[in-house]
């Protein structure tokens, strides 16, 4: 049982510290579709994912960028994907039912930097005296 | 008064027409986010983190200006990101004024003293500026050194162009109170009008997964912070959210009462927690199953969030909602210092200080004085 499933359970009320969420290692990932479910539970990891992500359609056809929303419905049918184009097309909506392939090709945004990073760089360069010690946003690509 | 009367007025008057007409759910404030990019990396902040082709992105000064038309709220917080990175910053928000609009342009003021030229004194802008705390507190919190010294900066000369000026501090778990208190009283002594804070909201994508507050330490660690109140100390915010915060109330979480728009549209549900997006106010309204969000509902995303995007809509939507509420506001507003024997206790507990460098604060015992026979 991860942390905050632990912390799930427990009471809101009388919790201290909210347990962490674990991190998902999901980049580069390209899950089976053979199943309604499985395509249902990797396409809400998409819309989770804090990266781009590659949609292939069952004409072949391709889209990649960002998943911003899903819509589920009872059916794939009624059931859709929103991402926002890498190549700056806009919003672009894919139907669950015509998707033939996902994966997750963009780096995970939200991975690679943890605090315990940042504080043991600070310490340490705190320590050999350095001065204007900052993290900086990565440059954007 | 924490805010000038014409805005409480206008406030007041907006949610009494809310409630006259029946009105369930509506926004007080639209949290308008016209970009994702921000030019910090803090450690308690899961805002920022999209691939570069979602970070170029800002919304246009129409956008804006249809989002604040649609939603109608007196009250528009424009955060990000960081709102002075985007290039028309200058034109939407003296679009927004001249709605009528009390705009809390929230920035982190690394930028504010060169791009305070954008914008003209008004009783409708505020800056509000992201301070979490004492020098050494803010600068590890924001991970950069001389972030705080820049956003006094910053202060001091929004404050001689007389500008409005509040602060807005997040608080994690290792939050020392006396620091947050001696905090207030620098705050207070720059001139500011008032203060905001809240304990930091728990962004599974944020970098720091091992310090947001849970609700039974959240209560008393601002029971600490906010009882005994100095006079001196001014709140931007609803009193009786911060006796929520203080543990003296319970609310339910009003998730429709901060909507926000960014550069994917109306957010569902909240400015905290990302659950899709709307074309309009309208189809945010319609098709969020509202009910699935908040403490109470037991989604576990929300389970321990004690956020004034949720709950201060609540506090204020209570201030109107009987006399008695009216009469605690007016109270709280005027004359509470909150004396509390049992705060200025927890005031003596050690503390381990997780967002700044030293790594244990001891609480000195006090010196016995000196007594002569």
């Amino acid at each position: 049982m991860s942390g905050r499933e632990a912390g799930r359970e427990a009471d809101p009320q009388t919790l201290e510290v909210v347990p962490g969420a674990p991190r998902d290692h999901i980049e580069g990932w390209i899950p089976e579709l053979a199943s309604e479910e499985e395509l249902r539970a990797a396409l809400e990891q998409a819309f989770s994912y804090r990266g781009d992500v590659l949609i292939t359609r069952k004409d072949g056809s391709t889209v990649e960028g960002y998943v911003f929303d899903r819509r589920t419905g009872r059916s794939l049918g009624d059931s859709h994907v929103r991402v926002m184009a890498k190549d700056g097309s806009g919003k672009v909506s894919v139907s669950y039912a015509e998707i033939a392939g996902l994966a997750f090709t963009g780096r995970d945004m939200a991975a690679g930097r943890s605090w315990e990073n940042w504080v043991r760089q600070y310490r340490e360069r705190r320590a050999a005296g350095e001065k204007n010690i900052s993290l900086q946003p990565e440059e954007i690509e | 008064m924490p805010v000038p009367i014409s805005q409480a007025w206008t406030v007041a008057t907006y949610v009494v027409r809310q409630k006259l007409k029946g009105r369930k759910r509506y926004p007080l404030v639209l949290m308008l986010e016209p970009l994702f990019r921000c030019n910090l990396a803090c450690a308690g902040c899961g805002k920022i983190q999209y691939p570069g082709h979602v970070l170029k992105m800002q919304l246009t000064p129409e956008e804006c200006f249809r989002a604040v038309e649609e939603c109608g709220t007196p009250t528009v917080a424009v955060p990000g990101g960081e709102p002075l990175l985007h290039p028309q910053i200058g034109e939407i928000v003296e679009g927004l004024v001249a709605r009528r609009k009390y705009v809390y342009l929230c920035t982190n003021a690394l930028l504010l003293k060169q791009k305070i030229h954008l914008f003209k004194p008004s009783k409708y802008l505020t800056f509000s500026v992201h301070l979490d705390g004492q020098r050494e507190n803010h600068d590890f919190s924001v991970c950069l050194e001389g972030g705080y010294d820049k956003a006094v900066e910053g202060i001091k000369e929004a404050l001689a162009r007389g500008f409005r000026v509040t602060t807005n501090t997040t608080l994690f778990d290792g939050a020392d109170p006396n620091s947050v208190r001696k905090f207030f009283d620098e705050m207070m002594e720059l001139g500011i009008e008032g203060m905001m804070l809240s304990p930091g909201y728990s962004y599974e994508k944020a970098p720091d997964q091992h310090h947001f507050l849970g609700r039974a330490r959240t209560r008393r660690l601002f029971r600490a912070i906010l009882s005994n109140r100095k006079k001196s100390w001014q709140f931007n915010m609803a009193p009786l959210f911060l006796e929520f915060l203080m543990g003296k109330r319970d609310y339910r979480c009003t998730p429709g009462g901060t909507p926000t728009y960014n550069v994917v549209g109306w957010q569902k549900p909240c400015s905290l927690l990302q659950d899709g997006s709307a074309a309009t106010y309208a189809e945010l309204l319609e098709s969020t199953e509202w009910e699935h969000y908040g403490t109470e509902s037991g989604n576990p995303k929300c389970a321990n969030c004690m956020v004034h995007s949720g709950y201060e809509a609540s506090a204020v939507n209570d201030t109107f909602g009987s006399l008695r509420a009216l009469w605690a506001t007016a109270r709280a507003t005027f004359s509470h210092e909150y004396k509390d024997p049992e705060a200025l206790e927890l005031l003596k507990e050690p503390v381990q200080p997780v967002h700044a460098f030293a790594p244990l604060v001891q609480i000195e015992e006090p010196v016995a004085q000196e007594t002569r026979p």
